[in-house]
């Protein structure tokens, strides 16, 4: 990497169309040119691929070469002399383009691609104007192929770039598509001429120059000049891809991804191509509804108001325990930021949650994660962290929860041969990128890291200055399970040789009862290898867009905004004097313990603000009594949620498309998000509903305009200083480690290998093709994934003699539910997997609070 | 009188067990060198031979060896090309019928050298018969020690795997085999990296022809000198031409390299049936340019033939007499060409499929106006524009056809058919 480093230095001197200039040695003719500003035409050539030179429409004149050169796979060398705009180039440009439309159908006028598409552009830009072939045209099929029902392919228009193939297999990872048959027959397709197998991410569709591959939920739709386009970030998970959404007549035509734009370049995952029709979901809300004789009943806002200043007013003055809040981690964080302010002053507590996932995390993770984002937490690009000569993946099936990330873990270990490392609980197709991967139960994670770091060499020297932590360092490496011993030599090994190591943090991690002491040994390997000498950088793989965000703007019940503790007074007096109220002393109770509390007949008011918990909570039995007998429920959300159901006040929320807002991803960055139209119906957006509920309650948030908001957390949050929401730029601008690791001492978490239930044990988290109730409203992702199953090892499933696809039952000590089987001979031994996000197989039935994973039969149904 | 080298042994019938092979001091070479070589001196003997490439190239072949990295923490590889597809070609097929175990042997001597202990023979799928030799001489090769481990004594160890082609021409071209060998689509791939530094899986790769492999034993046993002294200076050896079209007697001809067109074919393939005198000769399978009769004087060299623009390529010579179409066999050849582009790049894949139909057309004597000049654009396009040499070679055949028999073209689409059939 070094030697690479080195030759990156080396300049070039060259001549391009006379210009003298210099680039960095190896940098290919045709960037060089770009860099200039010198348009050279392409098909096949994209940044993110390997270079193919197929197209022949980049060829250049380079003095002292018998032929020209395709310049997108010709890297400069010193003193070069480089012509792109000779008659000889230009002849041959035309030449490519008069061959290619030889056989293109020209049917421009129905064609979706009409108007975007790289070769009409090109034939424009340097086309001949007319054409000499008059002979037949070639036909492949008189009728377009749906390979899936959202990809549709028209073979008479293919330009053979491959660059569908190419992104399917170099970035994507799933090699679905390849190219059959050869000469003027080729071919690009699936398996069996079908794609139903594949991600259905779309990616072949947007980097298709022309119309081959095409969307079929956009098919016909619009034309694309009449398309509205705005670019916004995406809903669904954490990586915080960029997307353009484009609307016709106020409805949702179709989603996109620009060019080199955003973190995602021009990549998205199925969610995020597909999933955004979630926001015309049958289930929207579309006024206020107030529950009247026991039924929720359509009402205005005044009324809703009314209904929550009778009902809400003596439990916010009671504050403290009679009131709490859940908030969900998609909201934006401007909506995040009122909302647990609206709790602090205008129910005086601090029992706000802001995850309904994960049962067991407990206080005590939380202060380890404060810890993490305080010191090693990179917030930066997750292209430089994966530059590490080491990356490390804990407790994430990245492919299916957050794929966009998954396509850049692939590059770095591809592109830059850096030494992948994944101990996870489910297998993906990423494990074949890395040097090795570990399969274990949810729960072993502290143990693991405590043993890897056990493995190092030089490392036990430095766990003399690591406190307490010490003893637990020491104490995993003395019997580490055979099954972990290949991936600790060669992880440790490998760890050893690193200078610089990057440590991926999955969303499976929180939800086990470990997940303390987890975090606590991840800020302990952090300063091992940093005692060491190595740079150590940790993200967040969150499969949730504002996760971040949520928690450093006060979503938690011991912390305000900045990650401070409640008991801090400085840090409240802050608060107070901005807000205006004095805010309450004591830590608030989290999600577990209001449902407790409601139970027992003592929560007057629960404000749910997005989020199922209904659906999602583990102890699905209590949930649903608990939230019956809360007071008064008020739900805010965009869709009729079961919680909703079971509310006493329902407010009809904005969706992200909805409203003004940032959400802070992964990397910590703080992206803006712009609304494509005002909310659907009555809803209103989330700022606004808050600040009516503080109204009706005789409470005033100040100015919720985005602009204002974004200020105030500028001016309170630290991590947010010097941010402000009109200077984000396009890219978006990173948050600050707000106080460096203050290299107190660490806890000495409890170590001890889960004991392994003796029958299956069940984890759960998304799939590749839903992220919670969010994309149960999405139709063309309810079309591709519409009933939960359980995925198991074929031995594991023998003992019931069923196909794949059958019918089975899966029982928990809480309860069961009907599933379908879905065999995977790569899944571990002993561990099964549902997805969490059907509504009509509620997982939280089966699964019980502080314990994960959970004990689970698998039988006949 | 020129004494055969590498037919010596394969004319004999029968000749093509190891028996017979070692009773005409078959696997010397290998005992020789293993004793008495290092690999570098090997490839020093090899480079002082003056031995060119058979397949077509004619790249020096010791040359070639030494552009193998010496530092590699990689496995080399050598790979036998023994696709033999280019239409008028047969002569590979001759020595792996006849006398398998004189490749074979060259296969050691070259992996020797180059450093590998896997080798592999891509064998066109429709030689039958060859597999079948081949498969049995690799047997008796293992069996007798010169394959496998330690081989006789020497601690060289050689593995050869027979990888059978699916029958496309383009798998010829050195980097498309090895992408087919690696069992991905055949076809040709970006260079640089040349196969020498990443070719076979990634690692460092030699391909070498059939007949060039063939000819090592030779240079072990009687040295560079005597190699160097047969035909020019700069392309010596023994060659195979295989003559086939409009001749009395066509078949595969061991002859000296740098003999005269001419003399190869009249005199030892018997000229032109009787009647008819030749129009013209493509003196290296189809995709090198035909030559009019004016012009077999030439000698059959590297140099001399690429000096007249065309090459000596396979040295597969088809004759085309007085009573051959030249629009047809154009027509024919283009076709071959358009069945077996790969459909990588763009001219090649678009520009061979209008040649097509305009040959048809004219052919047909259905030509149109313009037809010639469109054929002059398309040639030109194509041609030093191809991702690979397929559709160069397509091209420069075509342009030579059109340019040197325009009359014969003009008058198809004068007198709208043809005046020969």
């Amino acid at each position: 990497m070094r030697q690479a480093e080195e030759s990156a230095n080396v300049m070039a001197k060259i001549t391009i169309n006379g210009n003298t200039l210099e680039v960095a040695d190896g940098t290919l003719v045709l960037e060089a040119a770009m860099e200039q500003g010198i348009d050279i035409p392409t098909f096949c050539y994209m940044a993110r691929l390997a270079p193919l030179a197929s197209c022949r429409m980049c060829l250049v004149e380079i003095e002292g070469q018998g032929k020209l050169q395709p310049s997108c796979a010709t890297p400069v060398v010193d003193g070069m002399v480089v012509r792109t705009d000779s008659p000889l180039v230009a002849d041959t440009q035309k030449s490519m383009l008069e061959l290619l439309l030889a056989n293109h159908p020209l049917d421009c006028p129905v064609c979706d691609k009409s108007g975007e598409c790289e070769l009409q552009d090109m034939v424009f830009e340097y086309g001949a104007g007319e054409a000499r072939f008059h002979d037949q045209k070639r036909v492949f099929y008189a009728k377009d192929i749906e390979l899936n029902p959202v990809i549709i392919f028209n073979a008479q228009r293919c330009v053979q770039c491959q660059r569908c193939v190419r992104i399917c297999e170099e970035v994507v990872g799933a090699v679905a598509l390849g190219t059959v048959e050869k000469g003027m027959d080729t071919e690009v397709t699936g398996f069996e001429n079908s794609l139903a197998g594949c991600d259905h991410c779309g990616n072949c569709i947007e980097v298709c120059p022309v119309g081959a591959l095409m969307s079929i939920p956009y098919r016909y739709k619009a034309r694309p000049w009449d398309l509205k386009e705005t670019d916004t970030i995406c809903p669904f998970c954490g990586t915080g891809c960029h997307l353009s959404i484009g609307v016709l007549d106020g409805q949702l035509s179709r989603v996109r991804s620009k060019y080199e734009t955003g973190v995602n370049g021009e990549t998205l995952c199925v969610k995020g191509r597909f999933g955004i029709d979630f926001i015309d979901g049958d289930n929207r809300l579309r006024t206020p509804l107030v529950r009247k004789e026991g039924a929720l009943t359509a009402v205005s806002w005044e009324e809703a108001a009314a209904f929550i200043a009778e009902r809400a007013k003596g439990a916010a003055d009671k504050g403290g325990p009679a009131a709490g809040g859940l908030a969900s981690p998609r909201l934006n964080n401007e909506s995040l930021y009122l909302f647990q302010k609206l709790m602090r002053t205008a129910f005086h507590t601090n029992s706000i949650d802001s995850s309904s996932r994960w049962s067991a995390a407990g206080a005590d993770a939380y202060q380890s994660l404060a810890g993490l984002f305080g010191g090693l937490y990179a917030r930066r690009s997750l292209h430089q962290v994966l530059e590490a000569d080491c990356i490390l993946i804990l407790g994430a099936t990245v492919t299916d929860e957050t794929p966009v990330t998954e396509y850049m873990v692939r590059g770095a270990a591809r592109s830059r041969g850096n030494k992948l490392f994944i101990a996870s609980a489910r297998p993906s197709r990423l494990d074949s990128e890395a040097i090795s991967s570990l399969r274990f139960v949810p729960g072993a994670e502290a143990y693991l890291l405590s043993a890897l770091l056990n493995g190092i060499e030089g490392a036990k020297k430095t766990f003399a200055n690591m406190g307490a932590l010490k003893k637990s360092l020491l104490k995993a490496a003395k019997t580490p399970p055979p099954e972990f011993k290949e991936f600790l030599e060669k992880a440790g090994t490998a760890l050893g040789a690193a200078e610089s190591v990057t440590l991926l943090i999955g969303a499976d991690l929180l939800r086990s009862p470990g997940a303390a002491a987890a975090l606590s040994m991840a800020r302990g390997l952090g300063r091992v290898l940093d005692a060491l000498g190595k740079r150590v950088e940790v993200q967040f793989l969150f499969d949730r867009p504002n996760q971040m965000g949520a928690w450093e703007l006060g979503g938690l019940p011991g912390l305000l905004p900045g990650w401070r503790p409640v008991g801090d007074a400085a840090a409240r007096a802050t608060l107070e004097e901005a807000w205006g109220v004095s805010l309450p002393a004591n830590s608030g109770a989290d999600f577990r313990h209001m449902l407790e509390r409601s139970e027992a007949g003592e929560l007057d008011v629960l404000y749910v603000a997005g989020g199922d918990p209904l659906l999602s909570y583990p102890d699905g039995g209590l949930v649903e009594s608990a939230l019956i007998k809360t007071g008064l429920l008020i739900v805010q959300d965009a869709f009729m949620t079961g919680t909703a159901r079971l509310a006493d006040v329902v407010l009809p929320a904005a969706t992200f498309a909805e409203e003004a807002g940032t959400f802070t991803n992964n990397e910590g960055k703080v992206q803006e998000l712009r609304p494509i139209r005002r909310p659907a119906f009555e809803a209103k957006p989330n700022a606004e509903i808050f600040a009516l509920v503080a109204q009706a309650l005789g409470c005033d948030l100040g100015p919720v305009s985005q602009d204002a908001v974004f200020a105030e957390i500028a001016r309170l949050v630290p991590s947010y200083q010097g941010l402000s929401s009109h200077g984000l730029g396009d890219d978006g601008s990173y948050t600050r480690p707000f106080a460096e690791d203050n290299g107190g001492d660490l806890d000495d978490p409890p170590l001890a290998l889960p004991r392994r239930a003796k029958g299956l044990e069940l984890v759960t988290g998304d799939s590749m093709f839903h992220s919670g109730y969010l994309s149960g409203n999405s139709q063309v992702l309810g079309n591709l994934s519409a009933e939960a199953y359980v995925e198991m090892n074929p031995e594991d499933a023998a003992g019931l003699e069923l196909a794949d696809g059958a019918g089975v039952v899966v029982r928990s000590s809480q309860g069961e539910m009907k599933v379908r089987l879905k065999l995977n001979k790569r899944f571990p031994a002993g561990v099964v997997y549902v997805p969490e996000n059907f509504a009509d197989a509620p997982l939280n039935r089966l699964l019980k609070h502080g314990e994960y994973p959970c004990p689970v039969e698998v039988l006949r149904g | 009188m020129f004494e055969k080298v590498l037919l010596k042994n394969a004319e004999k019938p029968d000749a093509y067990g190891i028996k017979a092979y070692e009773a005409a001091g078959g696997y010397q070479a290998l005992a020789k060198v293993v004793r008495e070589f290092s690999p570098d001196g090997l490839i020093e003997l090899v480079k002082d031979s003056n031995l060119r490439g058979r397949g077509g190239a004619g790249f020096p072949t010791g040359v070639k060896w030494s552009f193998v990295p010496k530092d590699s923490d990689k496995p080399t590889y050598l790979c036998c090309n023994a696709d033999e597809s280019e239409p008028g070609t047969f002569k590979d097929r001759v020595i792996m019928e006849g006398d398998p175990h004189m490749m074979l042997e060259g296969m050691a001597l070259a992996s020797y050298a180059i450093g590998a202990e896997v080798a592999y023979l891509y064998i066109r799928g429709e030689y039958v018969l060859c597999i079948e030799r081949l498969q049995a001489a690799l047997d008796e090769a293992y069996g007798k020690g010169y394959l496998g481990r330690d081989i006789l004594g020497s601690g060289f160890n050689l593995d050869i795997h027979m990888h059978v082609g699916a029958g496309a021409y383009i798998c010829g071209e050195e980097t498309a085999m090895l992408e087919s060998i690696e069992g991905r689509r055949g076809e040709p791939k970006l260079k640089p990296p040349f196969p020498a530094v990443a070719g076979l899986y990634e690692c460092p790769t030699v391909i070498n022809n059939t007949e060039t492999l063939a000819c090592l034993p030779h240079i072990v046993t009687r040295g560079a000198e005597w190699f160097r002294g047969i035909g020019p200076e700069k392309s010596p050896g023994p060659k195979l031409y295989c003559l086939s079209g409009h001749v009395q007697k066509p078949g595969v001809y061991e002859l000296p390299m740098g003999i005269s067109l001419r003399e190869l074919v009249d005199d030892h393939a018997g000229g032109a049936r009787p009647g008819r005198k030749i129009k013209a000769v493509i003196p290296g399978g189809v995709s090198a340019p035909m030559i009019p009769e004016s012009g077999l004087d030439v000698t059959m060299d590297f140099e001399s033939l690429t000096a007249i623009d065309t090459m000596l390529g396979s040295a597969g010579v088809i004759v085309l007499d007085d009573g051959d179409c030249i629009v047809r066999a154009a027509k024919n050849i283009n076709e071959f060409f358009h069945e077996e582009s790969c459909g990588k790049c763009t001219p090649c894949r678009e520009g061979l499929d209008w040649t097509d139909k305009i040959l048809h057309r004219i052919e047909a004597g259905e030509g149109k106006e313009g037809d010639l000049e469109q054929l002059d654009f398309l040639c030109g396009s194509i041609f030093g524009n191809s991702f690979c040499a397929l559709g160069d070679g397509a091209a420069w055949a075509l342009k030579a056809a059109i340019t040197q028999f325009r009359d014969e073209f003009v008058e198809h689409v004068e007198q709208g058919r043809c005046p020969y059939h």
